[in-house]
């Protein structure tokens, strides 16, 4: 499998995300995951595991408590798909 | 900007369920009449939330040992095992429940939550992986958050999903894998497969840790919990539970097939750095080990007792979150109506517990149940009446609770 491009990851977490986005608020890269879209902390760590089985790679907790932004998930996953 | 702002999405959390009714997660009872009675101002209050599995609170020899044990030894202990040094009555618990769960190693701990704490802690290197079952309780999260271990979660009470991670992570290098789960979990009262668990795990040369804080006393032919229930106790690396809950007091545990535990007391630093549990409650959970291992009539009310409560739930087309447990879990729509209903609730004289996220699997707002050994069929019966009555005017509820949320716009 070809690594995916940043793009496509972006897409694939917005697609992913839309469940956790009940008032469907707009998804930038700079949304905060908890504090602009209000997804609480266990749904955010049901995102993970939706990204860890689509992409095959292990994103350990203590990495997602220091991912803020839609921005800094895609760029960690972009990192780790990359290796 | 205040140190408090980062607080405001949350307090317009708690300002909504005030407008709606009290503070359902800062109840307060003027008096604790037995271990299924309280009251609140001049009204008695039927207690179905307060994990007493087993009744034990008002047991009289329960009772008679923490009182001795206050005439002997004194109110508190004023300092760590380590600095102040352990009384008799630590070493015998711990003695006691190592045989009982037929484990050579046991350590007792101030509370429950320190127990998680401190052993998840202490036994994770930060070569080592924790693996963590999703609907993990706070302080196996908080356990692995004090580790230089990774943490990687698996899908709840999936051990295939495990196994999937396990291959996934790969040999690791310098460091083990300590896989975390708990026997029946607390918010939705569903039970975990152990066996399956400890086939996995062990294929992959882990060491599998079991928080049974819910389980012992409840479960298995002596009360040792669902590892025991599904004998498989003997395979299982260790088993941790608490004193708040079956054994009626305050404090934990954690035991040890490994003798090698031992070495952790030099290094568990939620046991090192924190006062030892005081005579009375040791010797209350001590006297309550004994009833839990002659428990069967308990367990066996308890398991009618629940039962019947699920029956006649499901019977009026309640969404209930798992099979018949000591925790009965009934799913509402959201949050809102969720307070609301717990409102009606005590005022018609039942306590259950209002559970919302995060604390709670799949962001689920829940009316939780918990059950003791000693409700009685009538009193399964009242708590059955107050969810017919509330079903009945939901019509009207509805509308008051949105009375009550305009008046206070």
């Amino acid at each position: 499998m070809s690594k995916p491009t940043r793009e496509e990851i972006y897409d694939k977490i917005c697609e992913l995300l839309k469940p956790y986005n009940p008032k469907n608020r707009p998804i930038e890269m700079s949304s905060g995951i908890m504090s602009d879209l209000e997804v609480d902390s266990v749904a955010v760590f049901d995102l993970v595991m939706g990204l860890e089985d689509h992409y095959d790679i292990s994103i350990p907790m203590e990495m997602v408590s220091d991912i803020k932004t839609v921005g800094e998930l895609t760029t960690a996953i972009t990192e780790l798909t990359s290796k | 900007m205040s140190l408090f702002d980062k607080y405001a999405p949350l307090k317009t959390r708690v300002d909504m369920m005030m407008k709606i009714g009290k503070d359902a997660l800062g109840v307060q009872f003027d008096d604790i009449i037995d271990a299924t009675r309280g009251r609140i101002g001049n009204r008695e209050i039927l207690l179905a939330g307060t994990n007493n599995y087993l009744g034990l609170t008002f047991d009289e020899d329960c009772m008679s040992a923490a009182k001795k044990a206050v005439d002997d030894h004194g109110t508190g202990t004023t300092g760590s095992r380590v600095a102040n040094g352990s009384y008799s009555e630590h070493v015998d618990l711990e003695k006691a429940l190592a045989e009982h769960l037929g484990m050579p190693s046991c350590v007792v701990f101030t509370t429950g939550y320190q127990t998680n704490l401190a052993a998840i802690s202490g036994l994770a290197g930060d070569k080592d992986v924790i693996f963590m079952d999703a609907d993990a309780h706070a302080c196996i999260i908080d356990g692995t958050r004090l580790t230089g271990a990774s943490t990687i979660r698996f899908r709840h009470n999936n051990p295939e999903d495990l196994d999937k991670r396990l291959k996934r992570q790969g040999e690791i290098e310098g460091g083990n894998a300590l896989v975390v789960i708990e026997g029946m979990y607390s918010m939705f009262g569903d039970i975990a497969p152990i066996d399956e668990f400890l086939d996995v795990t062990h294929r992959y040369g882990g060491y599998l840790y079991i928080d049974e804080a819910h389980s012992y006393g409840v479960f298995g032919p002596t009360g040792c919990g669902i590892a025991e229930d599904q004998g498989v106790l003997d395979r299982v690396d260790f088993i941790s539970g608490t004193f708040s809950k079956s054994l009626a007091s305050v404090g934990g545990f954690c035991a040890s097939r490994h003798a090698e535990f031992e070495i952790l007391r030099k290094v568990m630093r939620p046991y090192m750095f924190t006062a030892s549990a005081t005579p009375s409650n040791i010797c209350a959970a001590l006297a309550a080990v004994e009833k839990v291992k002659q428990g069967d009539h308990l367990r066996a009310n308890l398991n009618i007792r629940a039962e019947q409560l699920h029956k006649g739930l499901a019977e009026m087309q309640y969404e209930l979150c798992a099979e018949a447990s000591p925790v009965i879990a009934v799913r509402r729509p959201n949050e809102a109506v969720a307070a609301m209903e717990w409102n009606w609730l005590i005022e018609n004289g039942v306590y259950v517990n209002l559970a919302v996220p995060p604390g709670t699997p799949q962001s689920s707002s829940l009316l939780r149940i918990s059950l003791s050994a000693a409700h009685t069929e009538e009193d399964i019966n009242t708590i059955l009446k107050a969810f017919a009555d509330l079903k009945d005017n939901q019509g009207a509820l509805m509308a008051g609770m949105a009375s009550k949320l305009q008046a206070a716009e």
